[in-house]
């Protein structure tokens, strides 16, 4: 299916999130061609997930003052920051193109081997990420209009400046000090990072057309254009957009277990029985990679004992550290039960805490 | 075990009418004339368990096709489109605030919203129904068969 290229950088919240949908609604209806749109947001955007209550996943007072717009997605998941060193990778396809599941394995696939051409070694790990040795490069997301449009978004990590993003996007810190930026630094992996160049957003763009048989870039014309001003003048220039809340109940919990191998300690952080987030410490040895690994399958997670039971098994099959799976599952599910008696979580669900794995 | 291997026809009881491109069900309640609307197990499988659903307001306008809501499920999120025309009476409440209760439950407490139809007759003759479900059904549970034996089958994201 031939796809048209659109790439544009410094978008506004509204207007990026607009595009991105408009895209998927008029590609669903048959009014635009199947479109990969390849681009950035302007400094700084706060992003929330399509559910997720603002004022508990971003410090809205920052925010203000440093000038950083805040919206929410269509996708789901957690919140992110997106500015220049990240790139948005929005791909709007028709229901005829086939099922979402395999579209996404497409989509991550050739997003990996955009990478890997500059000498990335990605790989999809649980739900929504893609992970270089455990630590997050790109998160994706899917959503499906009422047309039967599907919206494919990856936001993919050339750079990040994690000491802004801990800033702008709750944390369970106390504080953020030099050492809690050191430590989600060690769970989220960029290009620059990994590569040690100075890799260009124009370069990974140009690897990513060509993953997804492209070159040319292409224009709205004037019938989209007038569509994305009134989806962004409707829904996400509407602050009651933004302020939207659920029924569903933020929780909380936290458990420890003293195991002849150390201490192992979890949080987590639920969104009813969804795990929002789990961060995994405490004074036992593991690989930190195998570590992070896991808490990233554990995000938007089913809290299901048989379900933590599969995933943590799988994660920690390799793993020769001084825990062993069954000391993780029986505390995380022991957070899990206490989260239930808990009436509100007090921080937001991106990011990991202090850990002391080395 | 893989869950799509419990999946089967009968899994789609024949009582009531399906928008096959959206797999919804609706049902019509002779003595009120209210449809109620809620997911099928088909469109469940693909959509994993629930995290969050929204529904429009009741006393709102709704018109078969448009958007009713949205949801947010382990594998992507959604917009609910509405399978018939005519006004919003009901939500489940319940569900709102507990989505998992549609994954446990989907023809009976899980249900969305009822809609109080302003043409079902019309619409009602766009839905699948009667002895076209089951086949339906089975071709359905087949394809969405084929595409979770895919190259990775571990393969969509909640965003």
């Amino acid at each position: 299916m031939p796809l048209r290229l659109l790439v544009d950088d410094g978008a506004s919240a509204a207007g990026g999130l607009a595009l991105d949908e408009a895209l998927a609604s008029r590609v669903g209806a048959g009014r635009s061609a199947p479109t990969l749109r390849l681009y950035t947001y302007r400094p700084h955007c706060a992003l929330v997930g399509r559910f997720q209550d603002a004022s508990r996943e971003v410090d809205l007072d920052v925010c203000e003052r440093e000038n950083i717009e805040v919206n929410r997605r269509p996708t789901g998941g957690g919140a992110i920051l997106m500015g220049p060193d990240q790139l948005g990778v929005a791909l709007a396809l028709p229901r005829e193109s086939g099922g979402p599941r395999a579209l996404m394995t497409g989509f991550s696939n050739k997003i990996a081997r955009a990478l890997a051409k500059l000498g990335v070694d990605a790989a999809f790990r649980g739900k929504n990420d893609l992970a270089v040795n455990g630590r997050k490069i790109a998160g994706l997301g899917v959503h499906r209009d009422s047309s039967g449009g599907l919206l494919f978004h990856a936001s993919v990590l050339l750079d990040l400046d994690v000491s802004l993003m801990v800033r702008v996007l709750r944390t369970p810190f106390a504080k953020v000090s030099d050492r809690e930026v050191r430590m989600v630094s060690r769970r989220i992996a960029t290009i620059r990072g990994l590569v040690n160049r100075e890799v260009t957003i124009a370069e990974l763009r140009d690897h990513l057309a060509s993953a997804f048989g492209v070159k040319d870039a292409g224009e709205l014309d004037p019938e989209e254009r007038q569509a994305v001003a009134n989806l962004e003048e409707s829904r996400y220039g509407d602050p009651g957009w933004l302020r939207q809340r659920t029924p569903v109940t933020d929780t909380a919990g936290r458990a420890s277990l003293r195991t002849s191998g150390g201490l192992v300690d979890v949080h987590v952080a639920m969104a009813g029985r969804t795990i929002k987030a789990a961060w995994i410490r405490g004074d036992f040895v593991a690989d930190e990679s195998a570590v992070a690994d896991l808490e990233g399958r554990l995000r938007w997670h089913s809290s299901d004992q048989g379900a933590i039971t599969a995933t943590v098994q799988d994660a920690w099959r390799h793993e020769s550290g001084t825990v062993d799976a069954d000391a993780l599952i029986q505390t995380i599910s022991s957070a899990i039960i206490q989260a239930r008696d808990e009436s509100t979580a007090p921080y937001g669900c991106f990011v990991t805490p202090e850990t002391s794995h080395g | 075990m893989d869950p799509m291997s419990e999946l089967s026809a009968s899994d789609v009881p024949t009582d009531r009418h399906y928008d096959g491109a959206h797999h919804l069900w609706a049902m019509r309640d002779p003595a009120s004339g209210r449809v109620r609307i809620g997911i099928d197990a088909i469109g469940l499988e693909a959509l994993g368990e629930l995290a969050y659903v929204a529904i429009e307001s009741v006393s709102a306008s709704v018109v078969r096709g448009a958007a009713v809501g949205t949801l947010e499920a382990a594998k992507m999120t959604t917009s609910i489109a509405a399978p018939i025309t005519g006004t919003i009476v009901a939500r489940n409440d319940d569900v709102l605030a507990d989505p998992r209760r549609v994954n446990e439950d989907p023809y009976g407490a899980g249900w969305l919203l009822e809609i109080e139809p302003s043409m079902w007759d019309a619409d009602a003759a766009e839905l699948l129904s009667g002895d076209a479900v089951t086949p339906w059904a089975e071709a359905e549970i087949n394809k969405l068969g084929a595409e979770t034996e895919g190259p990775r089958g571990e393969s969509s994201a909640a965003g």
